[in-house]
């Protein structure tokens, strides 16, 4: 994983000691692209061996006039650069590291001590961003795993089952900006706590403290979503993940589930766990379009993508 | 006949009535179509009425009722001032559609309103909920998530904040602690012997208890004002005149090194730092004692306080711990080695958490199993007693105790146990003696017994029979009876599984393995 990284900065002398924070064991694609040598590190590196030099030499002043004012971020005060993902509302800052940011819908709070990097915009504002850690959150690894469409994008509504502390769900709803809404379902009263204390911040999340095996108790609580999420670890899932579509997911809304092959049967390989959990969705009229894995991050993981009642083929029948 | 629609949102209940839809025509697929776009939809399904919540409390407490399945009376003043009215003895020309059945059920009782909760009813309302801000006029866009979002809040705060585990977490939280306070102590300790060792390293020898060690070297403090005054008070602490002595001598003859009186003093306030929290563990070790006699009097009988709360706290809470069958309770604490053993196909642990109780320390190598499995067993009752039943007593407990050292007799010497059916007559007839205030307990704990009876009687009986034949002969008579009913109940499994389909067909021959292995691994023992 680690030759890519030096390759594209041109600097050798980076390539060692140096992967102490961030994830550099899984870089995916989408994070490794387009990276040009060496212009991100900030000139403030001093004291390395006589190659790095040979490396700031030639990016230096560029990486410090484009990313100017990257205070408070990553690694101290590195300068930073960050460039909108694939995916709207993602962003990647370009720094010492690349990492998947999310833009902060409230400015100056961190939700669970993660980093934030605020950048200086053209016309003298500024902007914050939080870093969206992929081994904590199923989500960013299944972004950094190049899955192609994760469908929450500003603006959805986005039900979000097992929302747990409520980590992942403050990256949803900075995602889905003011103009969306999650509602985030999550059992456990302790880590319910957490959630609804994330949730007085942000408008946009709905915390929901109930059991998502019945989506008729809480039916008053949630309108028609957009897309569903779930990351609920049960050996259930795909049934669950049905009854909510059932009620609150429109027809031709997507669904992204992130399938943990243990907590559904230890004993068989992953893959054919997988297989027997897509399969199971199918007869739950869901159409999966796309499964990744999420294997630098999490060990026999899956998240799957796709479709719920898709109104094409009523469509092809009246063209018939 | 016409179809009613309830739909509940969060800022008030709506009324739809759903015309030209024939009870034969219910094709979901065509409701589905139909559905999806408002001008089609909207003709089929009209809004009858809306009651919005007058406040955020009635709000709250209309969701709390929904949730639950109940119906308020202002959802029952709704729906009779709404719908048409049913006539006495008459049946009704129209049904309410409703999301769960339980609230159907509810209202047909109180008003006699037929209500049916169906796929299509289901479908309707999907429809309901996608275009429900389009037909309340007065609702504009972004409300409907303003009033979500406060019920939303006010309903988890409300769930937060009341947790039926409430007494469990104490006890869950203690053993944490006590664990905890365990090694944080004996770490200390030994930071203590560490440090005064430097002074006086001959002591460590003599004394040897940790929390021993802390008293003395707070009391001797410099070993060169060690006398023999000292050896009254260092008697009283050790217990033991000679060994004060021997203390006293080795002060004189010490070869450690003079500490100044900063450092000495530094020695002592840590030491008695290591004192308070030694003190402070046997309070909460009494506390935790006096919990679990509060919450599960019967389980701490049986298997002591500490593997008792050690189980409650893995299982999560009492109500989880009397939710698992005993198989799980006696691999509890085991999850590593079973996953590991399932992975693999080898053998699954015998026990968990459970081993620290000391029946399994006392049982013989090859009847550590089966004595686990007992034991599991009986803590499977005794959590169930001491979670559903409702007056306290450790009656059972105790009871369930003299069984399994009865078992362990069986084991050991052949001593037939008692039938399970006569220990808990007798426990029973014991508490219907004491009065009638425990008559309760007894009623709700005997419905269990009962079914206990059922469950063990089989086992007592078919040990009765075979109580006049020799030990080896029994056994082996007993086995025979296992493997018949394992055979039976894997010829069963196979005639399902073949009917599930051949890819199932490999499990099948595994878990055959499995279980030649498994009596092959008996024969052994014999």
């Amino acid at each position: 994983m680690r030759p890519p990284l030096t390759g594209g900065r041109g600097g050798g002398g980076f390539s060692g000691g140096r992967g102490g924070g961030g994830y550099s064991g899984g870089r995916g694609a989408s994070a490794g692209r387009g990276r040009g040598g060496g212009r991100s590190f900030g000139g403030d590196r001093g004291g390395r061996g006589g190659r790095g030099d040979r490396g700031r030499g030639r990016g230096g002043d560029r990486g410090r006039g484009r990313g100017g004012g990257g205070r408070g971020g990553m690694k101290g005060g590195s300068k930073v650069i960050v460039e909108p993902h694939r995916h709207a509302g993602v962003f990647i800052a370009k720094g010492k590291e690349d990492a998947l940011v999310t833009k902060n819908l409230v400015p100056g709070e961190a939700v669970y001590n993660e980093k934030r990097i605020s950048v200086q915009n053209e016309d003298g504002t500024k902007t914050e961003y939080r870093v969206w850690n992929p081994f904590r959150s199923k989500l960013a690894a299944a972004i950094l795993g190049g899955v192609d469409n994760i469908w929450i994008k500003p603006g959805a509504k986005v039900l979000y089952l097992g929302a747990a502390s409520g980590t992942t769900v403050s990256h949803v709803s900075d995602l889905v900006g003011p103009e969306g809404c999650v509602y985030a379902v999550e059992f456990s009263h302790r880590s319910g706590r957490d959630l609804v204390n994330m949730a007085k911040k942000r408008t946009n999340v709905i915390p929901i403290i109930e059991d998502a095996r019945h989506p008729a108790k809480y039916r008053m609580l949630v309108g028609m979503v957009d897309v569903i999420f779930s990351d609920v670890a049960q050996p259930d899932q795909a049934r669950i993940l049905a009854l909510n579509a059932n009620f609150f997911l429109k027809s031709g809304g997507h669904f992204v589930i992130s399938i943990k092959a243990n907590c559904i049967d230890s004993t068989v390989p992953a893959e054919a766990v997988f297989q027997s959990e897509v399969k199971k969705l199918q007869q739950e009229q869901f159409k999966p379009a796309e499964q990744v894995t999420l294997e630098p991050f999490e060990r026999d993981h899956a998240c799957v993508v796709g479709s719920y009642r898709v109104p094409k083929k009523t469509k092809a029948a009246t063209a018939a | 006949m016409a179809t009613f629609l309830l739909y509940e949102s969060s800022s008030g209940f709506g009324l739809f009535e759903a015309h030209g839809l024939d009870e034969i025509g219910q094709n979901t697929e065509a409701v589905r179509s139909s559905i999806s776009d408002l001008s089609r939809f909207g003709r089929v399904v009209q809004l009858t009425a809306f009651h919005p919540f007058e406040s955020a409390l009635d709000a709250l407490n209309q969701v709390n009722a929904v949730s639950e399945g109940v119906m308020t009376d202002e959802l029952r003043s709704f729906l009779e001032l709404n719908l048409p009215k049913v006539k006495e003895g008459k049946k009704a020309k129209f049904s309410l559609g409703l999301a769960e059945p339980k609230l159907g059920s509810h209202i047909f009782e109180a008003t006699k309103i037929p209500c049916q909760s169906n796929e299509f009813v289901l479908e309707l309302l999907r429809g309901v909920r996608q275009h429900f801000d389009r037909f309340i006029k007065d609702l504009k866009p972004g409300d409907l998530e303003k009033s979500q979002l406060g019920l939303a809040h006010s309903y988890s705060r409300a769930k937060v904040k009341f947790n039926v585990n409430r007494v469990d977490n104490m006890v869950i939280q203690a053993i944490f602690l006590l664990d905890t306070l365990d090694k944080d102590i004996n770490s200390f300790a030994m930071r203590v012997r560490e440090w005064y060792s430097w002074h006086f390293p001959e002591l460590v020898k003599i004394v040897n208890d940790n929390y021993l060690y802390a008293r003395v070297s707070k009391m001797i403090d410099d070993k060169s004002k060690l006398t023999e005054e000292h050896i009254p008070m260092l008697t009283e602490v050790l217990g033991d005149e000679d060994k004060a002595k021997e203390v006293v001598e080795a002060g004189k003859a010490s070869m450690g090194q003079d500490l100044s009186p900063v450092d000495l003093i530094n020695v002592q306030t840590f030491a008695q730092r290591v004192m308070d929290l030694a003190d402070y563990r046997k309070k909460l070790y009494d506390y935790l004692v006096a919990k679990m006699s509060d919450i599960a009097p019967n389980l701490a009988a049986l298997i002591g306080e500490m593997v008792g709360a050690r189980l409650i706290s893995h299982a999560g809470s009492l109500t989880n711990l009397a939710k698992c069958p005993s198989s799980t309770l006696q691999i509890l604490g085991a999850e590593k080695a079973l996953f590991r053993a399932l992975k693999t196909r080898g053998n699954t642990p015998k026990y968990g958490l459970i081993f620290h109780s000391s029946f399994i320390g006392r049982a013989s190598a090859k009847n550590k199993g089966r004595i686990a499995r007992y034991l599991a067993n009986k803590c499977s009752i005794a959590s169930r007693i001491d979670c559903f039943a409702d007056g306290a007593t450790t009656a059972f407990g105790e009871k369930l105790r003299e069984q399994v050292e009865e078992r362990l007799d069986f084991y050991d010497k052949g001593v037939a146990p008692r039938k399970n059916v006569d220990v808990m007559k007798e426990v029973i007839e014991n508490l219907q003696n004491k009065g009638e205030e425990g008559e309760e307990t007894v009623e709700a704990a005997s419905a269990k017994k009962s079914k206990k009876k059922k469950a063990k009687g089989e086992e007592g009986e078919e040990e009765a029979m075979d109580e006049d034949k020799s030990e080896k002969k029994k056994k082996k008579e007993k086995r025979k009876m296992e493997t018949a009913d394992e055979n039976e109940k894997s010829e069963k499994k196979k005639k399902k599984k073949s009917k599930a389909g051949g890819d199932e067909a490999t499990d099948d021959g595994q878990s055959k393995k499995k279980k030649k292995k498994k009596s092959k691994s008996e024969d052994d023992d014999e």
